[in-house]
């Protein structure tokens, strides 16, 4: 079992395990970027967890290894914390093909979306041919995730009176493919309703790209209806995509997002790090709280310190 | 010699007033009355004095006892002319063993068994099931088929004797076997008298031994109900135990709203499924958990007044013609036409002041057991022989009965929120929302465990104050092998016996096939079809799974709360200042926080103590995981190495950690992780930490546990 460590190598934030963590992507690389990168979103008690549930166990049932990833900002906080997510998957938790990955514990969005961009990697290093990265709809971190995955699928859920209240137009716009879940018993005519619904939406948007409109599926997490057409559709996806060059594409325009993601968390923390601006940051925050420095000012002012320095 | 008869009394007046009194208060203590005002967690304010003007205003002064709105008992003598049944909750390993024991308790006084059944019987697995290796015999007795049932009643007479059972989950095998073996000493059901405990919706807020979903588990209930009152018209259907919320962290506010608001549902479950209109017999059981004794008095008496107001509002509007009896604490009883009939359990309250008593120790080993019946039998004669409800009518306790009234409806909040559980047997919500009231409880038990008790840092046992709640359990290894070795012969010897007339398995499965079916179709009685494979020698096991393969089992939400260890212990508190300090030490050195694995093995359900440590950790700084319920070691083993967290605590508080915390080490090194500690918290024995450290076991937790002393000492673990 390297990979969890590994996976808590690349999490680190001691500066000489960045160093390490380096050494092994790159020896890891000609290993990685053969899986089905799949991200996943949906609202508190839409059922991912069961879906993934089910949905892994179909795929492993398959002969396919699914690796599970999460990002969760809202684990980003200063002290400990209690992370019981995965204990929701239980089945595909102990299925000897699939690794359900530890909840990083902690860091801003940025520093989670890094660790788990590696951890990708390490997962497909891993012979994993499935990375499901799940993230609940909070802050950016669905657009996060959609820039790390070949596909990305939206869960929602046949709610009462106007259906898309309250769905944000941005998940739909980076949507790939969206199903309404807990299509089953009396729920099963509701569910298709708003299938309906999202599809008008959907139709009235610009498509992502030219070759493929997202399509709107319903499914039972809980029954199993519909998941293996969802994993058909991801198939799909794939092949279609891969023919027109798009998938390659996005793969690259993920790195060039990457490598500048990069730069701007290194450019931060080497910043925070620089003597100089340490001495002056305190005192600078202070005036900008007083109301004594404008922030324009005090900004120009750090940062001529740290590139003088 | 003095002459007594002739001393002149103290005049009678004038009287001493308050103020007086008050002066002397003052005098006394440098203080105001006030200032002694007591308050209950439930926010009930006690005064150091009742006096006549605290009646004002107050209504059902002037009631009776065995009548509406039974305020003072629900029997009109009460235990005048008779005395209240002794008995002890008890199960051993062995069914030899748990007989032998009843039938020396049965000699020396004891009037009726309660029995404990071990962990894997409860989760409805057989004793040879992989899963429950740590559970066989733990906590209780293991029962698998009508071959050990036989033995554990050997010699005991089941017409005459009342039995208690402790069963939720495998509630239909269990019941089913109590019955054949009943039929077995030639006693018809009509005469077996006891109660079962059957209150499968505390065990999706607190105590966990469920196996299926709310809704088919209502089902079930629903079944039991319609064959007992048809059938066991002695027999208490149900008992609903609100006494384990409060061990669960509850306010005995709470407690009082969740257990009448749970008999509510069971009514609606019994309505309609009574052929002939016969009466569910119904009991109901709270903590004497209040620390003001007559304050509790008071609480009993307005939930038994509440009790019978929600019955006759549940009832009425299905079935109008119904009159509805429902006098002892939340002792819902359906009767036709006979107001006034009662039937009521209460067993934890034995103070002799003339409520609803009767005694039901739960020692954690036979001499404790010895020690409860000594004092059952010495509190016996002075139980109010003489006055039915000798409390009724102080002031206190009078006074205290409408406040009680007051905080319920106070705490009805969360007892509405029970209608959204009600959504368990009427459909989907069943599946998805089963957990309902799960939200509540977690932050109450972490504050339960700041409670005046034990202090908010310390580690509190599973039955807080009162003990730990495990009976009779015997944690010999040897024994338990022994066990199981003689139920295995036993099992093998009923089968090969075919020769003998005795059941083919062919027939076992068929049976069972047709439980199977029933519960697929939703007809039939499943109760009536248990006693029928029960009768072929079908295991608990057997019908369990023909139940699952339908039902499915139902996996709980592990919530909670973090936040409220470091608010109880203040901000700067030093202890918690020194293992924040480590903790950043740790996270310089390694990269990260440390991170610990909070996990739940074997078949004990009991996660109050989980859920403490998990939010004291998470609040001193740890990354905490928090297992699911029912773990295998080898499972157990898997989490921790896949979230490569540095400890793994195991909670246990059934026995199991003898045969669970080697099993662990073990998978650990099979992983390539032998480097990473186990620690064992919960009610462990001294006794075993011996072996438990050359186990392998880096610490342990018993209660009493300050935890950040323990968190400093794992860290200095980690970081040396």
């Amino acid at each position: 079992m390297w990979l969890a460590r590994a996976i808590t190598l690349v999490e680190s934030r001691k500066h000489a395990h960045r160093a390490l963590a380096s050494e092994l992507l790159t020896t890891l690389m000609p290993d990685t970027g053969k899986a089905d990168r799949i991200g996943l979103t949906g609202v508190p008690g839409v059922g991912k967890s069961t879906f993934i549930d089910q949905f892994g166990m179909n795929l492993t049932a398959e002969g396919h290894k699914v690796a599970v990833l999460a990002v969760d900002p809202s684990s980003s906080r200063t002290g400990g914390a209690i992370l019981g997510d995965k204990t929701r998957m239980e089945r595909l938790s102990v299925d000897p093909n699939a690794f359900i990955g530890p909840s990083p514990a902690s860091g801003s969005l940025g520093g989670v979306a890094r660790a788990t961009r590696e951890a990708i990697l390490l997962c497909e290093a891993a012979g994993f041919d499935v990375v499901i990265v799940e993230t609940v709809g909070v802050g950016q971190s669905e657009t996060t995730v959609s820039e790390m995955v070949d596909i990305f699928v939206v869960l929602m859920l046949a709610g009462a009176g106007d259906e898309l209240q309250g769905i944000k137009r941005g998940v739909l716009e980076i949507a790939d493919l969206i199903t309404v879940n807990k299509a089953d018993g009396d729920n099963v005519k509701r569910a298709r309703l708003a299938a309906a619904d999202y599809r008008r939406a959907i139709h009235l948007m610009t498509p992502a790209s030219p070759n493929w409109t997202p399509p709107v599926l319903t499914c039972s997490a809980l029954t199993n209806d519909g998941l293996p057409k969802i994993w058909e559709q991801i198939v799909a996806h794939r092949e279609k995509l891969t023919a027109t060059g798009e998938r390659a594409q996005r793969r690259q325009r993920q790195q060039i997002g990457w490598m500048w993601s990069l730069i701007g968390d290194r450019l931060l923390d080497e910043f925070r790090a620089s003597g100089g601006v340490r001495a002056q940051l305190e005192q600078t925050e202070a005036s900008v709280l007083a109301g004594d420095l404008p922030p324009a000012v005090a900004a120009d002012r750090l940062l001529a310190t740290f590139l003088g320095g | 010699m003095t002459d007594f008869t002739q001393i002149d009394l103290p005049p009678r007046s004038p009287h001493p007033d308050r103020a007086a009194w008050e002066q002397a208060v003052a005098e006394a203590t440098g203080s105001t009355p006030d200032k002694l005002i007591w308050q209950t967690p439930e926010g009930i304010d006690v005064a150091p004095l009742y006096s006549a003007q605290d009646l004002d205003g107050l209504d059902h002064l002037r009631t009776y006892p065995g009548l509406p709105p039974y305020l003072r008992g629900p029997y009109p003598t009460m235990y005048v002319n008779q005395p209240w049944t002794i008995r002890q909750y008890a199960g051993f390993s062995t069914a030899e063993d748990s007989n032998a024991f009843y039938r020396r308790n049965l000699a020396q006084g004891q009037k009726g068994l309660s029995i404990a059944f071990d962990l894997a019987t409860h989760r409805g697995y057989d004793s040879d099931h992989p899963r429950v290796a740590g559970d066989v015999g733990m906590a209780g007795v293991a029962i698998d088929s009508i071959l050990d049932m036989r033995v554990l009643f050997d010699g005991i007479p089941l017409d005459t004797m009342s039995v208690s059972m402790t069963m939720n989950g495998a509630v239909l095998p269990v019941m089913a076997l109590y019955i054949v073996a009943a039929e077995e000493q030639g006693v018809p059901p009509e005469k077996l008298a006891g109660t079962i405990q059957n209150d499968i919706l505390k065990e999706f807020m607190v105590r966990n031994t469920y196996i299926y979903p709310p809704a088919p588990s209502m089902r079930i209930i629903g079944d039991i109900f319609a064959y007992t009152s048809q059938n066991m018209p002695k027999f208490n259907s149900i008992s609903i135990s609100g006494y384990h919320m409060q061990e669960a962290g509850a306010t005995a506010d709470l407690e009082l709203a969740y257990t009448l608001a749970d008999g509510v549902e069971y009514i609606r479950a019994g309505i309609g499924r009574r052929p002939g209109r016969r009466c569910v017999r119904a009991a109901a059981v709270v903590l004497l958990g209040d620390r003001d004794e007559l304050l509790h008095g008071g609480r009993q008496a307005a939930g038994r007044a509440i009790a019978v107001e929600q019955a006759r509002r549940a009832v009425r509007p299905a079935e109008p013609e119904v009159a509805v009896a429902a006098h002892a604490l939340a002792d819902l009883g359906l009767v036709p036409d006979r107001p006034g009939r009662v039937q009521q359990r209460d067993p934890h309250l034995r103070r002799g002041d003339g409520r609803d008593t009767r005694p039901h120790a739960e020692p954690a080993h036979e001499r404790a057991g010895r020690g409860a019946r000594a004092a059952d039998r010495l509190l016996c004669p002075h139980r109010a022989q003489h006055a039915a409800v000798p409390a009724a009518g102080v002031r206190h306790h009078e006074r205290h009965r409408p406040v009680g009234r007051l905080v319920l409806h106070r705490a009805a909040h969360p007892a509405a929120g029970r209608a959204r559980v009600g959504a368990h047997h009427r459909g989907r919500g069943a599946r998805r929302d089963g957990q309902g009231d799960r939200g509540r409880h977690p932050e109450v038990a972490h504050r339960g465990s700041g409670g005046p008790h034990p202090g908010p840092h310390r580690l509190r046992a599973a039955g807080g104050h009162r003990g730990q709640q495990i009976p009779a359990a015997v944690t010999g290894g040897h024994r338990r092998a022994q066990g199981r070795q003689r139920r295995g012969a036993r099992r093998a010897a009923g089968q090969a016996g075919e020769a003998e007339g005795r059941p083919r398995p062919g027939r076992r499965r068929s049976r069972a096939g047709r439980v199977r079916t029933a519960a697929r179709d939703g007809n039939g009685n499943l109760l009536d079809l248990a006693v029928k494979a029960a009768r072929v020698h079908a295991t608990v096991g057997e019908i369990s799974q023909a139940l699952e393969q339908v039902y499915g089992r139902h996996k709980a939400d592990i919530r909670s709360i973090s936040g409220v260890y470091r608010q109880e212990m203040g901000d700067h508190n030093a202890q918690v200042e020194t293992v924040q300090h480590s903790v950043a030490q740790f996270e310089e050195r390694e990269g990260r926080r440390p991170r610990i694995l909070v996990a739940k093995m074997g078949q004990d359900g009991h996660d109050r103590g989980q859920k403490v440590i998990a939010t004291a950790f998470a609040d001193l700084g740890f990354d905490v995981d928090i297992g699911p319920l029912f773990q295998t070691p080898a499972e157990v083993a898997r989490q921790a190495v896949e979230n490569d967290v540095d400890i793994v605590g195991a909670s246990s508080l059934a026995a199991g950690h003898l045969t669970l915390v080697p099993q662990l080490r073990q998978s650990l090194t099979d992983l390539g992780r032998p480097d990473i500690l186990v620690v064992v918290g919960g009610v462990i024995p001294p006794g075993d930490f011996e072996a438990l450290r050359e186990a392998g076991a880096a610490a342990i937790f018993p209660p009493g546990t300050v935890i950040a002393e323990a968190a400093e000492g794992l860290l200095d673990q980690l970081n040396s």
